[in-house]
């Protein structure tokens, strides 16, 4: 397959790419693709012209770069990463997405494959029951807006607080499920009223609720993997992807009109309107940055309340308490989000969409408990195909600001998909597979095909080779809840 | 009637675009809005139990258009509804365009409604709205 871009793309390592800021007027920083070259060729033309737009925005430092599970996305490619100068740069409600902190949870148990599977059926109706999903979906933990204000500002820590979880729930949790500068002033009542009743919601599309088992022939890294309470003895996981819901929709969707007239105010000029921005320190991008951060909160207490729902399940199935069933969380982490993050320049504003924070060993930011080894990285592939856990390095430190992939990304639009294959279809054959699907929408599952995605096994090859994280262990499906 | 709008498939991979067409402004938000319907669920089986009524004003009509297709959305997540046939009416009122509209639908229930895919926003990736040989043409891409 041939390159999809007429820009000159430079080898600079095998998994690493470069497009010089001679290839396009205005850019500030060189573009770097993390990709193998096959990852490369097949990737669409919107990622290179995309990255280097975004290699073009004020007070960029370094690199605009770009993961290997990239494609064309809102302003960003989806897998864009890109660090501003808190003084001189941008905030872009672009390089987050609509849906801020949208991210991974997982979840460890003791339980075994061989335990679970004559009960699978039964424990997959229950977690259809207790997470709501699909379009419009209302969660049943019901909030006055004095109380989702509560949860702007506090996020996870507010449904601990309410019983909603375990305090350890919070030590593994990115920020421990609680960003800072999150003042709910900032935002709309239109987008409280968006989201308020959407807590421990999936939400549709992409998102999902997968009970997976790791297998000892799938551990790469059995020391990392112990350290965060993976076995490999054909042991039952769970993962969870969804973001902040309507109201982080809202949040995204306000800031883009209030920073097209901040651009005009400020004098910047961008390659496309879906990367209207601001200068970080100016009124406007405070104020995203703090209803950014709200919805962000909202997001790891979405995943919270649904981690609560989750035990509640396993409970009810298996006639334990979660405790004793060893339902731990491993880690939650964000793809979707802008945070300040020190590097050797100083204080950087880091934008990572649709790409995962993956810092290695040492660093503060990493739970005191896998501080020795590093950061756990989720990344959910297709349903059909499995997901990788894996671990960050300093490399990424050093690299694409501590961040990496954070799935397969698609191959497939969502109407072939539909033509391709029937909703009633995946779901038969995938039972026969020993995966059982529960979907709200049959069109919907069509379209989360795993034949309209990139095969994850070689997105994480390339991370794992350009050495910005480490693969850990490989977690394959058996049962799947979709919107 | 027959809304005329049609899903462009390549022009968002992860997501989902269509082109609407109307002989006036007030089709166009027709056909739009009712593109918007049709992606949240299958309008058949929605009953028309409650309507919600909206007016908004803007000199520029692709804004306004914006505004419209944004509210259905927005009600959607907000009350928890489904939508069954929208109505749109679009006028001048001196420099500005006036949009008067309404929706009609009932609360999401999955067990009789054929849900389909979940609206993030209506971006304004590649959006536009034209007059072409006197058919009024929009280009939207939505978040799924």
């Amino acid at each position: 397959m041939k390159l999809q871009t007429a820009f000159t793309v430079n080898r600079v390592t095998d998994e690493i790419w470069e497009i010089p800021t001679s290839e396009k007027p205005g850019m500030l920083v060189p573009a770097r693709i993390y990709a193998t070259e096959p990852i490369l060729n097949s990737m669409d033309s919107g990622v290179f012209e995309q990255v280097t737009n975004v290699a073009c925005l004020p007070g960029i430092r370094r690199y605009a770069l770009c993961m290997p599970d990239g494609h064309w996305g809102y302003g960003f490619p989806i897998g864009g990463v890109a660090a501003f100068d808190p003084q001189d740069g941008i905030i872009s409600p672009g390089g987050v997405g609509y849906d801020i902190n949208c991210g991974m949870r997982l979840i460890r148990t003791d339980l075994t494959l061989a335990e679970v599977q004559p009960r699978l059926e039964q424990l997959m109706t229950e977690l259809f029951r207790k997470v709501p999903a699909g379009v419009g979906s209302r969660g049943f933990v019901k909030v006055t807006p004095q109380e989702f204000a509560e949860v702007m500002r506090k996020g996870a820590r507010w449904c601990v607080e309410r019983g909603y979880g375990w305090q350890e729930d919070l030590d593994r949790t990115e920020e421990r499920g609680c960003i800072g500068e999150a003042d709910p002033a900032d935002v709309t009542d239109y987008a409280v009223q968006r989201g308020i009743s959407q807590l421990g919601t999936l939400g549709s599309g992409n998102h999902y609720l997968e009970v997976q088992v790791a297998s000892q022939d799938r551990l790469f890294d059995p020391q990392t993997a112990a350290a965060f309470g993976v076995t490999g003895h054909e042991q039952i996981l769970v993962m969870v992807h969804c973001g902040s819901r309507g109201f982080g929709h809202q949040v995204a969707s306000d800031f883009l009109k209030v920073f097209e007239k901040a651009m005009r105010r400020y004098d910047i000029s961008v390659k496309d309107q879906q990367l209207a921005c601001a200068p970080f320190c100016s009124p406007e991008g405070r104020q995203y940055f703090s209803a950014m951060n709200a919805a962000a909160n909202t997001a790891f207490a979405n995943r919270q309340v649904i981690t609560h729902q989750i035990r509640e399940a396993f409970q009810s199935v298996f006639g334990q308490s979660a405790e004793s069933l060893g339902m731990h969380v491993i880690y939650d982490v964000a793809h979707n989000i802008a945070k300040v993050e020190r590097y050797a320049e100083g204080d950087l504003v880091v934008h990572r969409k649709g790409s995962t924070r993956a810092f290695g060993p040492g660093r503060s930011e990493v739970p005191a408990l896998y501080r020795h080894v590093g950061q756990p990285v989720i990344c959910g592939g297709s349903m059909e195909t499995g997901s990788y856990l894996l671990v960050g390095t300093a490399d990424a430190m050093e690299h694409t600001f501590g961040s990496t992939m954070h799935g397969s990304g698609r191959t497939m639009s969502r109407a072939q998909a539909k033509r391709s294959v029937k909703g009633e279809q995946v779901q038969r054959d995938m039972k026969r597979r020993g995966i059982i699907v529960k979907a709200v929408s049959m069109s919907g599952l069509a379209e989360e095909a795993g034949l309209a995605y990139k095969n994850i096994s070689e997105v994480v090859e390339a991370v794992d080779r350009a050495g910005i994280t480490k693969k850990v262990a490989e977690l394959r499906p058996i049962g799947n809840i979709k919107g | 009637m027959a809304y005329r709008y049609r899903v462009l498939e390549d022009m968002a991979l992860a997501d989902t675009a269509f082109e609407a067409t109307g002989d006036s402004p007030s089709e166009l938000f027709l056909a739009a809005g009712q593109a918007i319907i049709e992606t949240l669920a299958d309008p058949h089986r929605v009953q028309p139990g409650c309507t919600r009524f909206f007016e908004h004003r803007d000199r520029d009509l692709a804004a306004l258009l914006f505004t419209w297709l944004s509210d259905i959305v927005y009600l959607k997540d907000a009350e928890g509804l489904v939508f069954r046939e929208t109505q749109a009416r679009v006028s001048r009122d001196h420099d500005d365009w006036l949009f008067q509209g309404s929706l009609s639908g009932e609360p999401i229930d999955p067990a009789r409604h054929e849900l389909r895919a979940d609206i993030k926003a209506v971006t304004k990736h590649l959006y536009e709205v034209r007059e072409e040989a006197g058919q009024w043409i929009a280009r939207v891409v939505l978040d799924i």
